[in-house]
């Protein structure tokens, strides 16, 4: 502030001296520039975000049975994200705003709602159409424009209703978490043996819409999907021997991709969609192999006696891999470079396997069972941990076997199968071990992949 | 033979005694009288007392005390309207007409002119009063927090714009997404308190910080390349409100350290 001041005295009285010459140089100097000062420690509150159900204009059926899966959707996808303290619905004022000249930003400020921002709108269904609009503004600052106006349109189904507030989830999410997309729109992909063999399926990410990819009718295993959601590579055990399948999304079929001979399994996208990185037992030892997106240039990259599997590219960098390699006997986490040097361990004990590698290059998720072996009754769980400093936070307890965690593309949450109700199923939860839910209650559900956008 | 008889002769000490004695006396004398007359160079002790550094002890009545800080309403540092605004003025009734006695024409007493003022409605002040003025214009909410290890405030002016006022949540985006990706465990393990360090960015349209500079050095260089670091971390802050004009904002961000 003193430096400031001191400014402003010199400046005037320099004003006086030079004013015309100033006034001609001001003339050509551009306008000011905006300024934010904030810092640290500044209680790094979580957004409380008020949403009530949206209102529907019509009062006919189509548009009530519409509008609740559209509230549902949105409401489940906003708290399911992490990063809002969504306001109880209980505490919301009766009257619920469906035009932005409605609301009562008061109301929604102080006590008890307290919120920090709130989403509301309207959804009407003329004429076999579904039209939403919503709007976000933020309450305590309500003479600030809304920072969300957005319509949409489409056909009147439940799943465009769902569609669209996964939508409108997603802009919010966007806005207010620090320009990372919400999750709303990515699907998993993971493998299923309810049609009594094991086959590649898809659902959306909170569980809804689970179909059936492959139809092979033999065993299908670790399927992970392009970075550009064009087509799924997964472990096939055809009559050619264990290979890498390649399914298209787009064609909604098979694909051909080369059979190198040997066991080949656990295939990883590099995520500019360029290269697959695999393991082969082609040379007689599973070793870990890097080759185009198309299966040619097959370059060795891991030569140590020992089985080495399930590898995982950094995807900020696509320069690391992580993988499994048995070289020291239990199945340990290493890392590499692309070129197959500067390998570190990465666990120290007990049976360590899966490793996820998260969208920001930081951690690596996988599961581990630290007191590994007779008498050393240790648990599988999923863990987490930092690769620079290599300290490791545990996620799961407790709770049955965890294994295969897969991270969200917005890096805050993580997908694993648990076999805590007795079979293996789906779960998903927060990145720091909280909100975990089943995504999947019929057959045997394993080995989830979650897509990247 | 030749002894020497070498007897301590007594020379008379009278003489040499009285000499000695008169000797050290007109000594003694010279430099009485010198430093008495003559010398008074260099400082006294106490130092230079008309100088006036030294305080001298008046006794006074009434003990001049600085004013009690009293938190005031308004802490706009200039002219400017800040977002605050003083208390309304009471409302002051007019005294309705006083009745005339009542003649044999008994006229209808005029309705009193009321005229009410309706005050404005009070603008409840943020619930977090900026503990420290920032000079210049006042332009958008105030904070100040604390939490168990750090303390701090922020403010943002903008000048000529009005940025953090009309998309505060942007700006508690961009504060949150900083303050998740400083990695504390990069600064030196021996720092316990250390200064602020300030560092200036830009955030273009898309969203992507640039040109990240110290602008102040805590003098710790860990703190100043770990708080680079969280800045380098971060590739996009989201992009920047669609019906905002400019196109860039500067940040001024402080990283407290508490260990």
């Amino acid at each position: 502030m003193n430096k400031e001041y001191r400014t402003k005295i010199a400046f005037s009285s320099m004003m006086k001296r030079t004013l015309p010459i100033l006034l001609a140089l001001l003339s050509t100097i551009s306008f000011a520039q905006d300024w934010i000062k904030t810092g640290t420690g500044l209680g790094v509150e979580k957004v409380r975000l008020a949403v009530p159900d949206f209102k529907p204009v019509s009062s006919d059926g189509v548009t009530a049975a519409l509008n609740k899966v559209f509230n549902d959707t949105l409401w489940l996808d906003l708290s399911n994200a992490g990063i809002f303290d969504m306001v109880s619905k209980s505490f919301y004022p009766l009257q619920a705003p469906s035009q932005p000249s409605e609301v009562n930003a008061e109301a929604w400020a102080n006590q008890p709602p307290n919120a920090g921002m709130l989403a509301f709108g309207n959804l009407d269904a003329p004429s076999q159409d579904i039209v939403v609009q919503g709007w976000l503004v933020d309450v305590k600052n309500p003479t600030s424009p809304p920072v969300l106006a957005k319509q949409y349109r489409d056909k009147a189904t439940p799943d465009n209703a769902r569609i669209i507030a996964h939508k409108f989830a997603d802009e919010i999410i966007m806005r207010l978490g620090g320009g990372i997309p919400g999750i709303a729109e990515t699907k998993l992909y993971f493998v299923s043996n309810r049609t009594g063999n094991k086959e590649i399926w898809q659902m959306d990410y909170d569980g809804a819409n689970q179909k059936q990819l492959t139809h092979l009718s033999s065993i299908t295993l670790s399927p992970r999907v392009s970075p550009d959601n064009s087509r799924v590579a997964f472990t096939e055990f055809g009559k050619g021997g264990v290979e890498i399948g390649m399914y298209s999304l787009d064609l909604v079929r098979m694909v051909t991709f080369p059979h190198y001979g040997g066991t080949n399994s656990s295939p990883a996208w590099s995520s500019d969609g360029q290269h697959i990185a695999f393991s082969s037992s082609r040379s007689g030892d599973p070793e870990i192999y890097i080759a185009d997106n198309d299966g040619r240039n097959l370059k060795r990259v891991t030569a140590v006696k020992g089985p080495d599997v399930s590898p995982t590219w950094n995807p900020k960098t696509n320069a690391q891999i992580a993988w499994v390699s048995g070289r020291t006997g239990l199945p340990q986490i290493y890392i590499m470079d692309t070129d197959g040097t500067n390998v570190q361990r990465v666990t120290d004990q007990g049976y360590a396997v899966s490793p996820s590698w998260s969208p920001n290059g930081q951690f690596l998720a996988f599961s581990w069972t630290r007191h590994y072996g007779p008498g050393a009754p240790g648990n599988q769980d999923i863990y987490i941990m930092d690769i620079a400093s290599k300290q490791f936070v545990q996620l799961t307890h407790d709770s049955g076997r965890n294994d295969f965690p897969t991270w969200s593309p917005d890096g805050r949450h993580i997908a694993f199968q648990s076999d805590r109700n007795g079979r293996w199923q789906i779960y998903t939860m927060l990145a720091d071990g909280t909100n975990q839910a089943d995504l999947t209650k019929s057959g045997e559900n394993t080995q989830p992949n979650w897509s990247s956008k | 033979m030749a002894s020497t008889d070498i007897y301590a002769e007594r020379d008379p000490l009278s003489t040499p005694l009285g000499l000695s004695v008169a000797l050290h006396g007109m000594l003694f004398a010279s430099i009485l009288i010198y430093g008495a007359v003559i010398g008074h160079t260099g400082e006294g002790w106490g130092g230079d007392i008309t100088g006036g550094e030294a305080m001298s002890a008046n006794l006074v009545s009434n003990i001049p005390l600085p004013r009690p800080q009293v938190n005031t309403d308004n802490i706009v540092a200039n002219e400017s309207k800040g977002l605050t605004q003083s208390p309304p003025k009471a409302v002051e009734e007019p005294k309705p007409d006083a009745i005339p006695i009542p003649e044999k024409t008994i006229k209808k007493p005029p309705k009193p002119i009321i005229s009410r003022v309706t005050p404005p409605k009070p603008v409840e002040p943020p619930p977090n009063v900026v503990p420290f003025g920032q000079g210049g214009p006042v332009s958008g909410p105030y904070g100040s927090f604390s939490v168990p290890n750090a303390k701090g405030g922020f403010g943002f002016t903008g000048s000529g714009g009005d940025f953090g006022s009309r998309y505060a949540w942007y700006v508690r985006q961009v504060q949150q997404k900083v303050s998740q990706n400083w990695l504390q465990y990069e600064i030196d393990p021996n720092v316990g308190n250390a200064h602020r360090v300030y560092i200036t960015f830009d955030i273009d349209r898309s969203g992507r910080p640039s040109n990240v500079q110290v602008e102040q050095s805590s003098g710790v260089p860990s703190l100043d390349i770990s708080a680079v670091r969280a800045l380098q971390r971060i590739d996009t802050f989201g992009p920047l409100p669609g019906d905002y004009g400019g196109s860039r904002v500067s940040v001024e961000f402080w990283f407290d350290y508490r260990r």
